[in-house]
């Protein structure tokens, strides 16, 4: 559980300058989240090294800066490559084994990335806005995704943030949140990324057996 | 003036004390010259007898002074003056600011509380707070967290405060509160989280719970009478909110109560509407998930309902019910009627006879409402008081899983909380709305106390084939049931109307505008852009002779939630992606008063 300090400015994005802090005070997430999510919160995984060139200081609207993705680039300043490179349980993982998206060459979304785009919009755009575009309030966490490392995203999901009037709630214990906390983590990358405009995707591949195996078991959990 | 003096008597009767309260508020609403409670009046009309800004001046208007709240976050309701002063409040942590009017707005006294800030964890849709209210020497807050203090209005001394709610299962209050007779009235915010809708009475003297009736449940615990308290002439009968649920999920059904409340006096009633039954998702909910949306009459010494109608039955679009019900006398087919006007969420206009219940009107106040072909009138149909639900919009009968397209409105409703006016000089209402549609795709969601309990996904646009904005100021004819004339917005009209005696009409927008409009024509008279977004309501008051008019300023609330970043159109296809306006490019965060003066 590195850059703690960092991964605070980077979500909250509101108003922290010296107070960035992350409470660690969540209860446990239901085990059968996915493999990264869970390994994120036992703080078993080490993960690259982010990059802190960002400090967001200013308390706006959207204020969270546009990454400029470069046309081919695939390594993000958090650290990950976010190619795809196999599927492990019905998402697919980069080289390293992070959840990332999949689009096919006519546009197709794999399934979690598409799911991502339906629980982002359910739990999280109510603060953060429409497509992770940030609201008068929220951080656009299109662009926070891109920035922050994959774990200490997990770590704020699950235990939450504070900073003077700015809240994250903690939603370790919320199954709504946590049992597709990857596939909101891979569909905010894949927006920020540019490589899913705005809105609904069109298309969206079929839900692999094993993601509905895993979903059962963590929603009944 | 018989009715209110039987039911002062027997208030007196009952309870010893009681009536002052009442008094006081009358009193001090029915002097123009003031603002005494959020609503202006207890009928909500939002309007004043002051005159001296007119149509004919009203173009030279100017910024008199300014006072900034040191609060960045979404700025709903708007300032009270009581004597010399003014009180102005502001969102978490609910700040308040006693103002001397004689003394260049010196503050007198301050009262800052201490809240925990995990309450903003479990608020949806910002921090916003639509005000305190005046009552018998005291100000009333109702903070985010859900404690309700009395402070005493010349000193700020805190008289005696009480718990409402539990934010820790996701209670908290963004609604001001409603003093009447010897209590004050209370909601109660939460129905994105399973709570269980009810309002709550206060004893005024010293903060004792008086009764408390829920919006869902058995008959004891809702106050109702099931041969007395009727649904659209008829009784409502036994269990009939538990027979309308399946198993026991009314306990976390929602029916919040976090809109505005209105008092017939002479009826001695209080009016206020249920939101949307929880989750969103409504195959897990089957039933007609009585009483959310739902608008409540209810006698204000005991709570007992007198009669309920429920607007949006078995809700499948979160079009929550709890829009101000604005209280008018009218001639209807030559007969003189106690009349409530409701501009819901779900895009009809109500009209009924507030006495009975009686659904008079009920037509939409936006052409792009497409969910229901209409409401049915006839008393002897099975479907009597009930919305035609359009199969396609139909984001049940589509199912989980499935998205359903072009729905309008939008979950943000034609109207939302933004409350309209009306002028007795014109006999129109003026209806800030919304001119936004939807696609909406419940899915299963488990319920955790004190975490989201939402259960749909939905992406909002401007309504299609329309202006390509995303509101409207209308005026409203409530006996024809009928627009009279239409103002396109650029954003939606997230700011309560004010109508005045000078046949004026003041409106804020969410780019900052303060606009004055011809009360008649809707012609623009003045306009001037203020430092913030506008989702504050519009108000005057009169000091030394002269009339001003006053607005918060504050982008946020639902309005900033997706019209910071604009809202695109899936169906347009990938190349209109930001096609729409972005409030970002009009306007930034803000929490400023702002005071108008003519000249001289």
């Amino acid at each position: 559980m590195k850059s703690i300090t960092s991964l605070s400015a980077l979500l909250l994005g509101v108003s922290l300058a010296g107070a960035a802090l992350a409470q660690a005070t969540g209860e446990a997430p239901p085990a059968e989240a996915g493999a990264g999510a869970a390994a994120a919160v036992s703080g078993a995984a080490e993960a690259p090294a982010a990059t802190e060139t960002e400090t967001a200081e200013g308390e706006g609207m959207a204020d969270e800066e546009e990454v400029e993705v470069a046309e081919g680039q695939t390594l993000m300043p958090s650290g990950h490559d976010i190619r795809a490179v196999e599927m492990v349980d019905g998402r697919w993982v980069n080289d390293e084994g992070i959840p990332t998206f999949n689009v096919e060459d006519d546009g197709t979304v794999d399934f979690a990335t598409f799911n991502g785009f339906r629980r982002y919009h359910a739990e999280c755009h109510v603060c953060h806005g429409p497509d992770g575009e940030g609201s008068t309030y929220a951080p656009a966490l299109k662009n926070s995704v891109l920035r922050m490392d994959y774990y200490d995203f997990m770590q704020v999901v699950a235990s939450g943030k504070q900073s003077s009037n700015s809240v994250m709630p903690a939603f370790g214990t919320n199954k709504n949140v946590w049992c597709y906390i990857d596939d909101i983590y891979t569909y905010l990358v894949a927006h920020g990324t540019e490589t899913i405009p705005r809105g609904r995707p069109a298309q969206r591949a079929d839900k692999p057996e094993e993601y509905t195996a895993i979903e059962d078991a963590c929603m009944s959990s | 003036m018989k009715h209110l003096l039987n039911s002062a008597a027997v208030a007196l009767l009952l309870t010893g004390v009681s009536a002052h309260a009442n008094e006081s508020v009358l009193t001090e609403t029915a002097k123009p010259e003031q603002w005494a409670i959020q609503t202006g009046d207890y009928a909500n009309t939002r309007y004043s007898e002051l005159d001296q800004i007119n149509r004919e001046n009203v173009g030279d208007l100017r910024v008199a002074w300014t006072f900034s709240t040191g609060v960045l976050r979404g700025h709903e309701g708007g300032p009270l003056v009581v004597g010399n002063m003014m009180y102005v409040h502001t969102p978490f942590p609910n700040n308040i600011f006693a103002l001397d009017l004689s003394d260049n707005g010196r503050i007198v006294w301050r009262h800052t509380p201490q809240q925990d800030p995990e309450v903003i964890a479990v608020m949806c849709c910002d921090t916003v707070y639509r005000g305190v209210a005046y009552a018998d020497g005291m100000i009333l807050s109702h903070q985010a967290d859900t404690t309700l203090v009395a402070l005493d209005a010349m000193t700020g001394e805190e008289k005696w405060s009480v718990q409402t709610g539990d934010p820790a299962i996701g209670e908290t209050n963004t609604a001001t509160v409603m003093p009447v007779g010897d209590k004050v009235l209370v909601g109660v915010s939460g129905g994105e989280y399973g709570v269980r809708g009810r309002i709550t009475a206060y004893n005024l003297s010293d903060g004792s719970e008086a009764w408390k009736a829920y919006s869902t449940g058995p008959d004891d615990e809702m106050l109702v009478n099931p041969e007395t308290t009727m649904h659209l002439g008829q009784p409502i009968g036994a269990d009939s909110s538990l027979n309308s649920w399946e198993g026991d999920q009314w306990k976390i059904g929602g029916g919040t109560t976090w809109g505005w409340f209105s008092y017939d006096p002479d009826l001695n009633l209080v009016y206020y509407g249920t939101g949307n039954p929880s989750t969103w998702n409504p195959s897990q909910r089957p039933g007609d998930n009585r009483w959310s949306m739902t608008i409540m009459a209810r006698d204000v010494d005991t709570g007992e309902a007198k009669w309920f109608y429920q607007k949006t039955p078995h809700d499948e679009w979160d079009y929550d019910g709890v829009n101000e019900n604005i209280l008018v006398d009218k001639e209807i087919d030559g007969q003189e009627r106690k009349l409530l006007v409701n501009f819901d969420r779900n895009g009809f206009a109500y009209t009924l006879d507030r006495e009975t219940g009686e659904l008079l009107v009920a037509e939409k106040f936006d052409p792009a409402v497409n969910w229901a072909t209409h409401v049915e009138m006839d008393p002897n149909s099975d479907q009597y008081g009930r919305p035609q639900v359009v199969a396609e919009y139909s984001t049940a009968q589509n199912g989980e899983d499935t998205n359903t397209e072009g729905v309008c409105p939008a979950a943000l409703g034609s109207k939302d909380q933004q409350p309209a006016a009306y002028s007795p000089k014109t006999g129109l209402f003026y209806v800030p709305t919304n001119h936004v549609c939807m696609d909406y795709e419940p899915f299963r969601v488990s319920y955790t106390a004190g975490q989201p309990y939402v259960g749909a996904t939905l992406s909002m646009y401007p309504a299609p084939d329309s202006h390509g904005g995303m509101g409207n100021f209308i005026a409203w004819d409530a006996v024809e049931g009928e627009i009279k004339w239409s103002l396109p917005e650029k954003f939606s009209v997230w700011s309560g109307a004010l109508a005045t005696a000078g046949d004026v009409v003041f409106y804020g927008t969410l780019e900052g505008f303060l606009k004055a409009v011809d009360a008649e024509t809707g012609e623009e008279l003045y306009s001037f852009k203020t430092p913030s977004g506008i989702i504050g309501n519009t108000m005057t008051y009169e000091h030394d002779g002269k009339q001003y008019i006053a607005v918060l300023s504050g982008v946020g609330g639902w309005a900033g939630i997706g019209l910071a970043a604009g809202l695109t159109n899936p169906n347009d296809g990938l190349g209109a992606v930001g096609g729409y306006a972005a409030l970002s490019d009009y306007t930034e965060l803000g929490g400023q008063l702002t005071v108008f003066e003519l000249p001289g």
